[in-house]
């Protein structure tokens, strides 16, 4: 039997189920007036998503392209990329990440490195000055600068 | 009877509503005409926006609701210039839409989408100011278990019309009813899903959800698009602009039969735009189309779908506006958006927030002026934001994506979470999903929830009461029909005319 994409996706739906239906089982529930609880509905819907899980299992759709090999190589990055831009969003400052962030991602789209070393840095003084001065939005302006500033 | 309208112009023609209106329709069709950027998107990413400016309920609704009109004005170019549908619902602009940019017709192209976009928007806003009153009325008479009934014909009339996969569209739905589960239990305060996380308590912020969810997945599948080269086509030329009046006759009938359609497919709960140009074009094709030509760039076949998907942006207010319900994906981001306000949705909105909802009808009637008068002499303007290249849309999006949620929350959990509803979000739409059934569960979740157990607990848990009133029994077998006449349809079809060619 082919595991197309769609029975994968199936067995996982079912996981999930299960994971949410110990889980709500699992509540403790105070004594109330509520007949119905916080665990009912939750049940229910496990019970629901268990059963749609099946029919997906048993009529399966088609199984799309996948990404693979230098483009799931990308993706991941890109993540990654993401993900750092928050790790270091508050202590590095927006400016900064913003501007980094930005030539990364527009090399991975496939920009020169020159222009994306002049667009990042564009987009990222841009969007500062249109959010701080256009819209009052206060951005971080990151940790390591305030001493520079010498404030006390 | 019309009082909600008077007072709702008066609102809406203050010079900060008119100037939001504005500001709406502008940004709107610029992020909707933005490549791979359909209106569900284009609305994501600018909500924080609304909230960033701090404005009262019924301005920050002006202005969202003026993104998520402009962008179905705006997600047209994309479709006629380059062939690259923004979102569903712009699909069926492109079968003659761009063909007809081939021949040359481009701007004449785009003059008339914009000339049915208006009139199929027009007659829906008319329809709304009508129905909307009526269906207040009965929508008084909902008690908790009509109000749970009422969102289980939602999603069925979802998974029926939704087209393609109707399981996975119930798969989506009951996901996002299960992410609307997460946080503190209102009724017991027992958490629920949070896994010990404070920053779990409260549930899945909003903002957060759909973000991740529209503007981060975005991010990835658009990388993909880059790096296999798909959607790259040549941008056509776009010629005289104008549209001609013969050519707008030559379509009137397709306009008016198309703006109806596309009116009754909005206002059914849970189906959008999409359906709505898909049934108007297939009408229409099965009507007027003798020669053949729909497809090879007939104007007819231009004008149905965008009359009806106007048409529907407008219609799905209906739903939204009396019943709380709403009629699509983009609605229900917009009702999530009131939420926030505290503006709880549900049958009592109509007169409980006379000033919101009369306020927003008005304003659809200005944008619609607004967006006309922007788009017939300015579309060649907005179609240079075809060429933007992606390597300066994607950095654009994700610092919008993330300015968006830091200045809601100031936190990074949210941040982090937010990239991770991404990767999810992506998941979903590779696998085939559409998100927009996934948001309808988010934001009616605890609805439905609410009210299941409200109706039972009048009724100290006996199911039966689900199923007492009329109205409540005349939903249920609304919901049952809508999924079982298609399916069945289909059957007796091949039973009585086996002689018939499938299309």
């Amino acid at each position: 039997m082919r595991l197309a994409a769609d029975r994968i996706l199936s067995l996982l739906l079912l996981g999930l189920a299960a994971f949410i239906a110990v889980q709500a089982w699992q509540l403790q529930v105070p004594f109330s007036y509520d007949p119905v609880g916080p665990k009912a509905f939750p049940l229910l819907l496990s019970g629901l998503l268990a059963v749609l899980a099946i029919v997906l299992f048993i009529r399966p759709g088609a199984s799309g392209q996948w990404p693979s090999g230098a483009l799931l190589l990308r993706l991941v990055i890109t993540m990654a990329v993401l993900g750092i831009y928050a790790a270091l969003f508050i202590n590095l400052g927006y400016l900064v990440t913003t501007a980094l962030v930005s030539i990364v991602i527009a090399w991975l789209f496939g920009a020169t490195p020159m222009k994306a070393i002049i667009g990042g840095l564009l987009l990222a003084l841009g969007s500062y000055l249109l959010f701080t001065y256009g819209l009052g939005i206060s951005l971080p302006t990151g940790s390591w600068i305030e001493p520079l500033l010498g404030s006390n | 009877m019309f009082d909600f309208l008077i007072q709702g112009f008066g609102v809406a023609l203050t010079p900060l509503n008119l100037g939001l209106a504005f500001l709406g329709a502008l940004l709107g069709t610029l992020f909707g005409a933005l490549p791979g950027i359909g209106p569900i998107n284009g609305i994501a990413i600018l909500m924080p926006l609304a909230y960033t400016l701090g404005l009262p309920a019924e301005s920050a609704l002006i202005l969202l609701a003026g993104i998520y009109t402009g962008s179905e004005y705006g997600g047209r170019m994309s479709s006629i210039l380059l062939n690259v549908p923004g979102d569903a619902g712009a699909v069926m602009t492109t079968l003659d839409g761009h063909p007809l940019a081939k021949k040359g017709l481009a701007g004449p192209a785009l003059g008339l989408s914009a000339v049915s976009s208006f009139i199929g928007a027009t007659i829906a806003i008319v329809g709304l100011t009508l129905f909307a009153p009526l269906l207040a009325v009965v929508a008084v008479k909902f008690g908790p278990a009509e109000f749970f009934a009422l969102m289980i014909f939602a999603f069925a009339s979802m998974s029926a019309m939704m087209g393609k996969d109707p399981i996975k569209t119930l798969i989506g739905a009951v996901l996002g009813v299960l992410i609307s589960t997460v946080g503190v239990d209102s009724g017991t305060g027992v958490l629920r899903f949070t896994f010990d996380m404070p920053e779990l308590y409260d549930g899945i912020d909003f903002v957060v959800m759909i973000i991740g969810l529209f503007a981060v997945s975005e991010i990835l599948l658009m990388l993909e698009h880059a790096f296999r080269h798909d959607q790259e086509g040549e941008m056509a030329p776009i010629g005289r602009v104008m549209v001609k009046m013969s050519e707008v006759l030559y379509c009137k009938w397709a306009i008016l039969r198309s703006s109806v359609i596309g009116f009754v497919i909005g206002v059914l709960p849970g189906t959008g735009a999409s359906v709505a140009s898909a049934v108007a074009y297939t009408t229409e094709k099965r009507i007027s189309d003798h020669d053949n030509s729909f497809g090879t760039g007939n104007m007819r076949g231009l004008a149905a779908p965008e009359a009806a998907n106007n048409a529907s942006a407008a219609g799905s207010f209906v739903p939204m506006l009396t019943l709380g319900i709403p009629g699509s994906g983009t609605t229900a981001i917009l009702l999530g958006a009131l939420m926030l306000y505290n503006i709880n949705p549900g049958p009592m909105m109509f007169r409980e927030q006379p000033v919101v909802v009369g306020g927003l009808i008005a304003s659809l009637y200005i944008g619609n002026v607004m967006l006309l008068l922007l788009n017939l002499p300015l579309a060649g303007v907005f179609a240079r934001v075809l060429q933007v290249p992606r390597w300066l849309l994607v950095p654009s999006v994700a610092i919008l994506a993330f300015v968006g949620v830091y200045q809601l929350h100031s936190d990074l959990m949210a941040i982090y979470l937010m990239l991770v509803i991404g990767v999810f979000g992506y998941l979903l739409r590779k696998f085939g999903f559409s998100l927009a059934p996934v948001v309808l569960g988010f934001v009616l979740g605890g609805l439905m929830e609410e009210n299941l157990r409200r109706a039972l607990s009048i009724s100290g848990g006996d199911v039966g009461i689900l199923f007492q009133s009329g109205l409540s029994i005349g939903l249920w077998i609304a919901a049952a029909l809508v999924v079982l006449v298609p399916m069945f349809a289909g059957k007796l079809k091949a039973k009585f005319l086996p002689a018939a060619k499938p299309s």
